[in-house]
Parts: structure tokens; C-alpha cells; sequence
């Protein structure tokens, strides 16, 4: 799945990688703001902007390639837009649709491709992020695998039995069935949910989750955190006033 | 539908940024208050849960299937400040780890489909689902979320200059009628089933008097604000009447407000100036209605 392959560029080693998560996180909203006011010309803009944010990409070492192709997921959404203002006869503004969220996606995917999913969240706490919603989502990130993975098998095993695809007329029956299949793994989900919160209290959890590491906010991030912010800053004026 | 980056202006990104933060503040803080301890990982598992309730298929006929969206069921089972608090971290989970929505359009998407569309996906639950027309009431609250979410994040897209051809909206309004249409039915469909299984995994409809007054405030409060910006500037009849007698022009006022003209005087901006002036004409007739109704309470009390 998607997730395994940024967790792996996740865990490696990289000068981007051993930067903290805060200074990665303020550099990331840094990019995307330069990237949404940038001027809508991709000549100049375009290729400025997408120049550090490849850099990055090489610097941490994460296959650009396959990078460049997962960023690819805003297309669909983007190319609608981008079509009809292609046709409405606005070239201009159908390429910046498509660059400035093509981009935008690259920046996110090389921010989480270098910093493993729990940092990134502390860091999203420790900029206001309210603490109960950061706790939520690693609930809801580390069991939505595990909760997948049952649907798989449950769909393996519909399969097996036979299970209704996708008939030309509406059928009540394919669709209680399938509403009992979403009832079960409501069920499962709830089931599991109890067995977690057992095994938590367990472990010593008093409502929020702690780590075990405790990340340091060093000179180095600092360093990056206002070089890598100002220069994109920085670049977009310039940028700006060339285009 | 997951707004991307680089889609909204400035503005629209900014100030629905700046709107979401404090209301997901208080609905965390709310669910926090609500859900006790042992509450926490059954959130967790509800989020995980629609994600993943969304691989399974529902055949809607014409070879075609939908899948569970999840906001309404999830206000149905966990309430609607928790249900927020699920779907926000599901948006994020999205936006972070799947690019699916853009981060800083998070908080659009957030409002659409979070805020609103949990809001719209219990409103009916709160009004009709303690009486005979509760399957009705979940079924128009999963209808509702999908269709509330889709015509905001129209009007945002809209706001930001992003064209939109009439042939597109009539389109597109048809497509997210059938989604509305679909999202209700499968879950009726799912709330039946979950029912039948454990019935106390419903909540009752009761617990949250504060919601739906909260949500026609907030529509109110919306309606106000963009309805002064797309009112006709043409004259109305007795304006048109004055004029073609001849007294055109020739009105007084005879107290000079700060809102004259539908416009805050204060503010140079011409939008936020009629918006400004759209609230405190609401904010005005609800402080008096408020104040006429305690009057009558208390002269049929005395």
C-alpha cells in the first residue's frame, strides 16, 4: 500500500532527515504559501519553485521518480478544473491549477517522506495543534491497517462465496448484504477498540500517548528551519518580479 | 470531494483557515469533556473504521457502486462534536500521508466537510430521530452531508475565481444529488444493520439540544454575510415607483447610521464592508426579537 513505501523513505537516514519535525513542518507551510501567491506563469515561477523542492527529493534521498509519480494523485481532481479552463479559453490559468497543486502535493510528500508519521504529529501539536485531535489521529493512523486489512479478508472471503459484483439493476439484496458486511466490521472495530483500551491501560496510558524519544530543537534546525523558509520566501519575490 | 492546494485565493484559504482553527479548538475540547477516557481509542477505531468501510462496494445499479462516506453515521454513532473531532483527523490523515486535500486548504476542507458536513449529517437526526420519521432523518442526514459539503466547496471554488460554466454546476449538481442520494441510502442501510446488531450503539437524538441551534446560526450568520453581496443592485418597486413620479433623489434620512446603504461606513473594503453591515442587521433583528419575547414572557407570567 501507499503508506508502507513513505514510511520506509520515512525511516532512512538523510541530512533532511535528522532535521526536527517543527523546523520541517514551518519550512513545508513556508512552501506551500510561496507556492499559492506565486504568479501564474510556470516559466519562470514554476520551474524556480519546483527546482528546491526536487532538491529535497535528491538531498534525502528518496527515488525521484517514484516520487515524482505518487505526487501525480492530485491530477484527477486538478485536471477537471484545468480542462474547463483550458476550453474556457484561460491557458494561463489551467496550467497554474495544475502546477500549483502538483507542486503543492510534491512539497507535503517530501515533508512526510522525511519525517516518520508520530514526529510529524508532535511537531503539528507543538505548533497548536489542539493535544485530544493530535491523540486521535494516532488511534485512528495506527489502526487503519489493521481495520483494512480485516475488510481485505472479509472481501476474500465474499469472494469466495460467491459475492455480487456489479449488476446492471438494483438489487435490495446485494445491498443489505453488503450493509451487514459494513455492520460487521463496525462490530469488530468496536470489539477491537475495548481489547486496545485494555492493553493501553496496561501499558501505563493516562489519556495521551507518550514517546519514549524526546525530540531536541538544535542549532542545525534552527539554521535550516529560517535558511530553507527566508530562501523560498525569498525566491518567490524575486520570482515574482521577474515574471 | 478534497480540495488540493493552490485552488483557493489567499483570501478564501485564509479566512476559512483562521474560521476552522477556533471551531476545531472547541469541538475537541467538547468531545474531550464528553468522551471519557476509555472513549479515545474507540474514536480512533470509528476513524479507521469509515476509512476503511469505504473499500467495501455497494451494487447502486447500472454497473456502478458507491461507498460509505461515513460523516452522518459516524454523528449518529459518536455524536457530533466527536464525529467532527474523527472526520478532522481522517481529513488530515488524507492530506499528510495520502495527499488527498491540500494542507493549506485543510481548513476548507475541514469546514465542508468536518465541521458542516457533520452538522448538516445530524440536523436531522436531532429534529425527526426520536419520532416515526427516523429512518427519513437518517436518510437525509447522509443525503444532507454530501450535498452541504459539495455546494461549499463550490461556493469557496467559485470565491477564488475558479471558473465555473453553467453546463459544469447543472452537472455537477445532478452528480452530487445521485452521491447525496447514494450516501443516504447505504446509510440507512448500515445504521439498520449496526442497530439491529447492538442498539446501543445508537445514540439518542436527544443529547445535543445546542447543535442544530448552533448550525441555523451559522447558516443565518453565512446567509447574511453572502447574501448582501449577491443582492440585485437594481431598484426595488418603490424605489423604481419614487423615481418614475419624480421623488427620486429627494429622500431624507433623518438619523445617520453607521450602516447606511447596506455598507459599514468604518470599512473601506467594498465586500467586507457589505458583509460587515449583512451581520449587524442579523445581529440587530435577533437582539430585538430576543427582547420583544422576553417582554411577552414576562407580561404572560406576571
Amino acid at each position: 500500500m501507499h503508506h508502507f513505501v513513505v514510511d520506509h523513505w520515512s525511516q532512512s537516514d538523510s541530512p533532511l532527515h535528522r532535521r526536527d519535525a517543527r523546523a520541517k513542518l514551518f519550512v513545508l507551510v513556508a512552501t506551500l504559501l510561496a507556492v499559492a501567491t506565486a504568479p501564474a506563469q510556470f516559466q519562470w515561477t514554476g520551474v524556480g519553485l519546483a527546482a528546491p523542492i526536487l532538491a529535497g527529493f535528491l538531498i534525502a534521498r528518496i527515488p525521484l521518480g517514484a516520487a515524482l509519480l505518487r505526487g501525480l494523485v492530485v491530477l484527477p481532481f486538478t485536471a477537471t478544473f484545468a480542462l474547463i479552463s483550458y476550453v474556457g479559453g484561460d491557458v494561463e490559468r489551467a496550467a497554474a491549477l495544475l502546477w500549483k497543486s502538483y507542486l503543492s502535493g510534491l512539497a507535503v510528500l517530501l515533508a512526510v517522506s522525511t519525517t516518520p508519521f508520530p514526529h510529524f504529529l508532535r511537531a503539528a501539536e507543538w505548533w497548536g495543534t489542539p493535544s485530544f485531535l493530535v491523540t486521535v489521529i494516532q488511534f485512528v493512523y495506527r489502526y487503519l491497517f489493521v481495520i483494512s486489512e480485516q475488510v481485505q479478508h472479509m472481501r476474500m472471503a465474499a469472494a469466495c462465496r460467491g459475492s455480487g459484483g456489479r449488476g446492471w439493476l438494483f438489487q435490495r439484496d446485494h445491498v443489505a448484504a453488503a450493509a451487514g458486511a459494513v455492520s460487521v466490521l463496525f462490530s469488530r472495530s468496536m470489539a477491537r477498540a475495548e481489547g486496545i483500551h485494555r492493553a493501553m491501560i496496561a501499558r501505563g496510558f493516562r489519556g495521551h500517548i507518550l514517546t519514549l524519544d524526546s525530540p531536541r530543537f538544535g542549532w542545525l534546525d534552527v539554521v535550516f528551519a529560517v535558511a530553507a523558509a527566508g530562501g523560498l520566501i525569498a525566491l518567490r519575490i524575486v520570482l515574482g518580479r521577474v515574471s | 470531494m478534497h480540495i488540493p492546494d493552490g485552488f483557493l485565493s489567499a483570501p478564501v484559504w485564509l479566512s476559512l483557515d483562521l474560521a476552522a482553527l477556533p471551531a476545531v479548538a472547541y469541538v475537541a475540547r467538547r468531545a474531550q469533556s464528553e468522551a471519557p477516557e476509555n472513549q479515545i481509542p474507540l474514536l480512533g477505531a470509528m476513524g479507521a473504521f469509515v476509512f476503511a468501510a469505504q473499500m467495501i462496494n455497494f451494487p447502486v445499479g447500472a454497473g456502478t457502486s458507491g461507498h460509505l462516506l461515513g460523516s452522518a453515521l459516524l454523528a449518529l454513532v459518536l455524536g457530533p462534536a466527536a464525529a467532527c473531532v474523527v472526520m478532522t483527523a481522517i481529513l488530515m490523515i488524507q492530506a499528510l500521508v495520502f495527499q488527498d486535500g491540500g494542507v493549506l486548504a485543510l481548513g476548507a476542507n475541514t469546514f465542508n466537510m468536518s465541521l458542516a458536513g457533520v452538522a448538516a449529517g445530524y440536523l436531522p437526526w436531532r429534529l425527526w430521530g426520536a419520532a416515526q420519521w427516523r429512518k427519513f432523518a437518517v436518510f437525509a442526514g447522509g443525503m444532507l452531508s454530501v450535498l452541504v459539503g459539495a455546494a461549499l466547496a463550490f461556493t469557496e471554488l467559485w470565491f477564488s475565481g475558479v471558473p465555473m460554466p453553467r453546463p459544469l454546476l447543472v452537472l455537477s449538481g445532478g452528480l452530487f444529488l445521485l452521491a447525496g442520494a447514494i450516501e443516504g441510502g447505504i446509510t440507512l442501510a448500515v445504521f439498520q444493520a449496526v442497530e439491529r446488531m447492538n442498539r446501543s450503539w445508537v445514540r439518542d437524538p436527544r443529547t445535543f439540544p445546542l447543535i442544530p441551534q448552533a448550525a441555523v446560526t451559522a447558516a443565518a450568520a453565512i446567509l447574511a454575510m453572502v447574501g448582501v453581496l449577491a443582492a440585485s443592485a437594481a431598484p426595488d418597486i418603490l424605489e423604481s415607483f419614487s423615481r418614475a413620479i419624480g421623488l427620486g433623489g429627494k429622500e431624507r434620512a433623518l438619523v445617520a447610521t453607521p450602516f447606511g446603504g447596506y455598507e459599514a461606513e468604518f470599512i473601506r473594503s467594498s465586500w467586507l464592508s457589505k458583509a460587515t453591515a449583512g451581520l449587524a442587521g442579523l445581529v440587530a433583528v435577533v437582539l430585538c426579537v430576543w427582547a420583544w419575547g422576553r417582554f411577552l414572557a414576562r407580561r404572560r407570567n406576571a
